[in-house]
């Protein structure tokens, strides 16, 4: 059974001992981000840290609630929608693409049903700073909120638009959001509202239910509805309720949802960031100011954050977990929706926004190059520059296998290719353009625009060493009795037994 | 000097070997290659019959996740080093087992290997799913020549109890004018790396008496030529046939960049301890102990080449990881110059035929960070500026599988550090555990996690 709430998908971590919980008082003054830190890095469990020193709310802090093993990254989601554990990752995809390719409408409750109304705070009650914000890196423009749902309105779809920009915490009605020109909801601000002068209504939703968190990371196409998917990847509705102060709607068991509007015209600074590449990423610039109209909250609220770019090539933190988990999955069936013979489209563990690995069959000459245009032009225009294709019986979710068909499938002569010489666009997040290539604050584009790319690694006939599975399943179970963990072995369930 | 046997029980003795009891119903070949798969530790394959076995002594886990162990740990303790040498010393111990202008005075020692063996079928050398004869890995060859003893790498199959057919360097083979010839298994892990450095830089024609090696390892005489004293098993055997049928032969990663050729063995005499343990490596396999030791010793070389070479040095470590099978090259360096990333490429391509790409990148990068690396290829090079492609023209690269018709093509090298002529205010800092968070509160932090999770605190775990 998918679970409904954030809160129950931190009970259900704790049953599994995935949980750690910290009483003492802690500073959200870097102390919260640096104990996740040291979680991430040594693979341990979710930190929650229960007493915040210095804010008003009694709430907590949950450093990286998405961050699985780094065995089976996807391990904790597949917990929080019902999946067995220990699963192979061809394995949860197939199963989560499953629940995707059945989308199913939302359920709006009335507003006194609804746990993320238990209290409510409208005009000069609002106080974004009682809140536990974070400042997660030291250099941080601010205290941020970087793992929740913008919902935006969207003329095709009841239920809005889901995605997600990262908020800087200004003082109390006030907050900064990074819009990037060339992303939908950003796209409908500075093209449609702010032209003609009017506020675009907003709601930031601050640990919602994780298949909202996943659907909001997921590549859904204009026209579709992440609420529909959510309900979808949860095997029944998602719970939804309108907004006190305007007209959207917000899943029902958020733990914080702020209400509010992207001032036209109007910025307030933003950054600079450590982000999800792993560097701090500047200058600090000009973003659009998002005036708060009312906080709606549960009691006692958990307010999640993600600990981005620490570790720089082995980021695993909730960001890097939902791009694999969430929106690999969503790729893999947007893709194969669009008819291609992929097998699976998994993010670059080191760089998951930059670089796609898709394994595929080739059924006709110039399938890769329309392949790559196909996702270059529709999702991954901004944030992605490379797709590495490899066969479809080479394992895209194991980094070792990859590495291998690029350094001996990709012949630089032949299987390298550019989309044009510079002629893409980029989100200036990147780290490879100088801070004057990356432009100033107009609608937060790259002056310099970008090459894309992608890398035929691909071989020519068939890369398995020969050894039949069940001799391979005999050696890994002969190798679980001697002492080694099963949850090392790709034939192998958790227990040792053969999948 | 450490030998073979006691390597392995210091590998035990470090956590880094797991036993298992034959009898083995899985080749244990296949057994190997699931482990160094699965990133476990040595394994040690005891049976009472034939020579207990070991695989994955000269291996280890890949770099694409944090680890506490890199993948050069193991060699590491058989060279006689901390598991913790920085991985330069690594690459420096190899390096002075190699050629040297000093000529060392080779010490002796008592032969372990005294007790006779009737047959080689008697130690019962592993045999993979598909071969159809036991295979020998990881040997070392020995010829005496009037210059002295020539060490060099070898490896085949058992066609019967007194027939050996094995590949070695050409150059090896070319020096046998008498024809005679020992196979030494079980060797100190000095004296097997520094056979494949000789056969990696193609100087097997220097005598072991002018090499660092002979320092290190006290040696005995035997048919074929000097062998270390501590050797498991002693194969003196003479060579039947230049040019043997060898088309089924697997093929081990040195040969990929040394000229190689077949030779069938008539087997004279066979000597072993009284409890011989031989390593073997799952031949063609990911991170098999034979692609480590070519990497590393292929590493050792080009940094030694490179280090100094501008009358600096400023390439902080070179790296040919198994983990990509020695298909590419990564150099960590200081940028001296706008171009200097060309010319350092282009050497490293002029010193080996290995790989046709190479990743530079800056030399704050550890060698322990394979992940970093491969996060810098696509975040720091511009997909168009900083992905050199050469003109087509290049020779074929030996470990690539693509482009085998020998026509020439294209090198191609990923500037993957930043460019000098950046100002200092372009360089986005790193963002990590120490330098994202104070000192205080990295301290607190540690703390807090210590004390309330009770596991590691910042410990790179190793999987379970």
């Amino acid at each position: 059974m998918t679970v409904d709430s954030f809160r129950a998908f931190l009970r259900r971590l704790d049953e599994a001992d995935a949980l750690v919980s910290f009483d003492d008082p802690v500073s959200w003054d870097l102390e919260a981000s640096a104990v996740t830190a040291l979680a991430n890095r040594s693979d341990g469990d979710v930190p929650v840290f229960e007493s915040i020193a210095e804010t008003a709310v009694d709430a907590s802090l949950v450093g990286d609630p998405y961050r699985g093993p780094r065995r089976r990254p996807w391990d904790h989601l597949a917990r929080a929608i019902g999946l067995p554990t220990g699963l192979s990752g061809a394995a949860y995809y197939e199963r989560l693409i499953d629940r995707l390719r059945s989308p199913r409408e939302p359920r709006v409750l009335e507003r006194d049903a609804a746990p993320c109304k238990d209290i409510v705070r409208t005009g000069d009650d609002v106080d974004l700073l009682s809140l536990p914000w974070p400042y997660i890196h030291r250099g941080d423009g601010g205290r941020y909120s970087n793992l929740h749902t913008v919902v935006a309105p969207d003329p095709e779809t009841r239920w809005g638009r889901w995605s997600s920009h990262r908020m800087m915490i200004h003082d109390g009605p006030f907050a900064s959001l990074l819009f990037l020109a060339g992303e939908q909801v950003p796209n409908r601000y500075y093209y449609d509202y702010e032209p003609r002068d009017e506020p675009m209504p907003v709601a930031v939703v601050v640990g919602a239910e994780p298949v909202v968190q996943c659907t909001t990371e997921m590549w859904i196409p204009a026209g579709r509805s992440e609420a529909t998917f959510a309900g979808g990847m949860k095997d029944r509705p998602v719970d939804l309720v309108p907004c006190e102060t305007n007209d959207l709607y917000v899943p029902a068991t958020a733990e914080v949802v702020l209400e509010g509007r992207v001032l036209p015209n109007e910025r307030l600074d933003e950054g600079p960031f450590g982000d999800y590449f792993g560097y701090m990423n500047g200058p600090r610039r000009s973003m659009p100011a998002f005036a708060i109209d009312a906080v709606t909250r549960r009691t006692e609220p958990r307010v999640p954050f993600c600990v981005e770019g620490t570790g720089v090539g082995y980021g695993r933190n909730s960001g890097s977990t939902l791009q694999l988990a969430a929106a690999g999955p969503d790729a893999t069936l947007g893709l194969q929706a669009a008819g291609f013979d992929v097998e699976a489209a998994v993010p670059w563990r080191f760089t998951s926004r930059t670089v796609w690995v898709i394994a595929t069959d080739r059924p006709y000459p110039g399938y890769l190059h329309r392949l790559a245009n196909f996702v270059f032009t529709t999702w991954g225009m901004l944030h992605i520059d490379f797709f590495v294709f490899v066969d479809a019986d080479v394992d895209p979710f194991d980094p070792r296998a990859v590495l291998t068909a690029i350094a001996l499938d990709a012949d630089p002569d032949a299987d390298f290719h550019q989309f044009g010489v510079e002629r893409m666009p980029k989100v200036p997040l990147n780290i490879y353009q100088t801070p004057e290539e990356k432009g100033s604050a107009d609608v937060g584009t790259s002056k310099a625009k970008t090459a894309k790319a992608y890398i035929d690694a691909t071989g020519d006939g068939d890369r398995t060493d020969g050894t039949a599975d069940d001799r391979r399943k005999r050696a890994q179970k002969r190798l679980v009795t001697a002492g080694m963990s099963a949850a090392r072995f790709d034939l192998l369930d958790g227990e040792g037994k053969q999948r | 000097m450490i030998p073979f046997a006691q390597y392995v029980q210091g590998l035990a003795s470090n956590d880094e070997l797991l036993s298992l009891e034959g009898p083995f119903d899985v080749p244990p070949p296949v057994i190997a290659a699931e482990a160094l798969r699965a990133n476990g530790p040595a394994l040690r394959y005891e049976r009472t019959d034939g020579a207990d076995l070991t695989s994955g002594a000269f291996s280890g886990p890949d770099q694409l996740q944090r680890r506490e162990s890199a993948p050069w740990s193991r060699l590491a303790l058989g060279l006689g080093l901390d598991p913790e040498a920085s991985f330069v010393a690594v690459l420096e111990t190899i390096t002075q087992l190699g050629p040297t202008d000093d000529r060392p005075e080779p010490t002796a020692d008592r032969q372990a290997a005294a007790r006779t063996v009737d047959g080689i079928r008697q130690l019962a050398l592993p045999r993979d799913a598909d071969d159809v004869w036991p295979a020998l890995t990881l040997g070392v060859a020995s010829v005496a020549t009037a210059a002295g003893t020539h060490w060099a790498p070898v490896h085949g199959a058992v066609i019967g109890d007194d027939t050996l057919r094995v590949r070695t360097p050409t150059a090896l083979s070319s020096l046998l004018d008498g024809g005679t010839i020992s196979v030494a298994l079980g060797v100190p892990p000095a004296t097997v790396t520094a056979a494949y450095l000789l056969a990696v830089r193609d100087r097997i024609e220097v005598p072991i008496q002018a090499c660092g090696v002979a320092e290190r390892v006290p040696l005995v005489p035997t048919n074929g030529g000097l062998v270390p004293s501590a050797t498991e098993v002693v194969i003196e055997a003479t060579v039947d046939d230049r040019n043997p049928d060898s088309r089924s032969d697997r093929r081990e990663a040195w040969e990929y960049g040394t000229e190689s050729t077949s030779m069938a063995l008539s087997i004279e005499r066979i000597l072993a301890t009284e409890e011989p343990v031989l390593p073997f490596s799952p031949l063609e396999r990911p991170l098999s102990d034979d692609l480590q030791l070519t990497g590393l010793v292929t590493a050792a070389t080009l940094y030694d080449r490179v280090d100094d070479y501008w009358g600096i040095s400023p390439v902080e470590w070179v790296q040919v990881p198994a983990a990509a099978e020695l298909g590419i090259c990564v150099v960590a360096t200081n940028v001296l110059y706008a171009g200097f990333e060309w010319q350092l490429a282009n050497i490293l391509f002029a010193f080996s035929s290995l790989f046709d790409t190479v990743v530079v990148v800056d030399d704050d990068v550890s060698p322990r960070d394979l992940g970093r690396v491969l996060g810098d290829i696509w975040l720091k090079a511009h997909p168009s500026r900083d992905w050199i492609f050469s003109e087509p023209s290049a020779p074929m690269a030996d470990r690539p599988r693509y482009r085998r018709d020998g026509e020439t093509g294209s090198r191609l090298y990923v500037n993957a550090a930043w460019d000098p002529r950046w100002e200092d205010a372009y360089i986005a800092p790193r963002v990590a555990f120490e330098r994202s968070f104070p000192a205080s509160v990295r301290d607190d932090a540690r703390r807090l996690w210590e004390t309330r999770h009770g596991g590691p605190d910042d410990g790179v775990r190793d999987d379970a």
